[in-house]
């Protein structure tokens, strides 16, 4: 019997990383803030520059539960690391 | 036909069905095979280019052509005549305002319910009836599993991985009703939506399973049972607004419509009374509270209502309209609310049905 695959393999695969970086001093994290807890998110940005010396660039979402606009994916991926999202 | 799929040949039933689990390319439940013979009778039926996206699905991104639909469809146990409702499906939950990214991936129970009005609902023997969000039908059951495999396969929405519900609901296998029209005083759905009546087509919109409403008796004890269960401090809508569906059984509706209450009336109503004093909201937290913020500022939860007085009562949505009426069920003593993700998306969208032959 013939089958057909209900999938499509190249969609289904993962993009890949980035180099992972040796620490974060000096590198740029973007932080993609998806709106909300901003006072968390304020103290993760506070943490990242104060504690780790990285320079952090926070990227406003219009919306936590809609996807990010192509720019602002394309901003994010500007930088050495990007934080896309925080579990609580 | 132009098929592009990758073929399979196997030649045992039992090591086929085995290895549609083993790739993971099924919800848990057996399929039917989807052999070239079948998937191009549903191709054939809609008379539509292989090739033809209809876009690509969340949150993944594979592209949801007629011919990968066509191969979910028929393991979702679709006959031809059935691929019409899942194609309208299909393009009513990609449009934007649905937010099906967000759908797909939150940590909310929402699933999103189809809802087929029109002649097609009867030819193709969809239950509006009795049991009408149970088993039994085949039409509600292969047009509702072959959305969900749909965004399964192409969609990539699997529980391990982007679908993040912490609890979902059975409705992720099916989720596919019908609205009662012919025992039914007032105009259906897709008509309130701006379908011409006579028309066929499907409804979507996310939300958590039915919950029963004990609802019988005249229109006041009606709507005061109604009120009452839609305002639950535990749904989104009564922190973020939103939409919510609202089932009416046929005895429900025809004694509002025999006591001279249209569905405008009904719905008014509900708005006006589905309501909680803000200290109570405000009583569940402060997270609760961060949500209701982030919807004020991205301008989807009104600023009208005073919220620093307690008193004041805030309504389940955002206007009357957004609360949407359904008549379905067996004639009996029960009706149902189904809230939704709240302001966040999974906001009902309506699209005619395309009959071959663009009847």
């Amino acid at each position: 019997m013939e089958f057909l695959s209900p999938v499509w393999s190249s969609a289904m695969e993962g993009s890949s990383a980035k180099r992972r970086l040796r620490g974060l001093a000096g590198a740029t994290v973007a932080i993609v803030d998806d709106n909300l807890d901003i006072p968390f998110t304020t103290r993760l940005e506070v943490l990242l520059a104060e504690r780790a010396g990285a320079t952090v660039r926070r990227l406003v979402k219009p919306s936590g539960t809609a996807p990010s606009p192509p720019a602002l994916i394309d901003d994010a991926a500007q930088a050495d690391v990007a934080v896309v999202g925080i579990g609580l | 036909m132009n098929l592009i799929s990758e073929r399979l040949d196997i030649e045992e039933y039992e090591e086929a069905i085995e290895l549609f689990y083993s790739k993971g390319w099924t919800d848990g439940l057996p399929v039917v095979l989807p052999t070239p013979r079948r998937v191009e009778a549903l191709i054939a039926h809609v008379g539509r280019e292989p090739q033809e996206s209809l876009g690509p699905v969340p949150p993944k991104g594979g592209p949801a052509t007629i011919e990968k639909l066509a191969v979910n469809a028929v393991m979702g146990g679709c006959r031809p005549e059935h691929f019409p409702v899942v194609l309208a499906a299909m393009e009513a939950l990609m449009d934007p305002a649905h937010n099906l990214n967000g759908v797909s991936q939150t940590t909310h129970m929402c699933v999103s319910l189809i809802i087929v009005n029109g002649p097609i609902a009867r030819e193709l023997n969809f239950n509006s009836r009795d049991g009408v969000f149970g088993n039994g039908y085949r039409a509600n059951a292969a047009v509702g599993r072959a959305v969900r495999l749909a965004l399964w396969n192409l969609g990539g929405a699997t529980p391990w991985d982007t679908d993040k519900a912490t609890l979902s609901h059975p409705g992720e296998y099916a989720f596919c009703i019908a609205e009662e029209e012919e025992d039914n005083p007032w105009a259906p759905l897709h008509v309130d939506r701006g379908c011409p009546p006579g028309s066929d087509a499907v409804t979507v919109f996310a939300c958590e399973g039915p919950h029963s409403v004990f609802c019988y008796g005249t229109p006041e004890e009606m709507l005061h049972v109604l009120a009452d269960s839609m305002c639950s401090l535990g749904n989104n809508n009564m922190h973020v607004m939103g939409q919510m569906l609202v089932t009416l059984n046929p005895i429900n509706a025809e004694e509002f419509h025999r006591r001279g209450w249209s569905k405008e009336d009904v719905r008014q109503y509900l708005w006006e009374h589905a309501r909680r004093p803000i200290g109570d909201v405000r009583a569940c937290g402060v997270v609760h509270e961060q949500f209701r913020k982030m919807e004020q500022d991205a301008g989807r939860y009104p600023l009208r209502y005073d919220l620093v007085n307690p008193t004041t009562r805030v309504p389940v949505t955002r206007e009357p309209k957004d609360i949407h009426m359904v008549v379905a069920g067996g004639r009996s003593y029960f009706a149902s609310v189904l809230p939704g993700w709240g302001g966040f998306g999974g906001f009902a969208v309506t699209r005619q049905i395309r009959r071959p032959g663009g009847r």
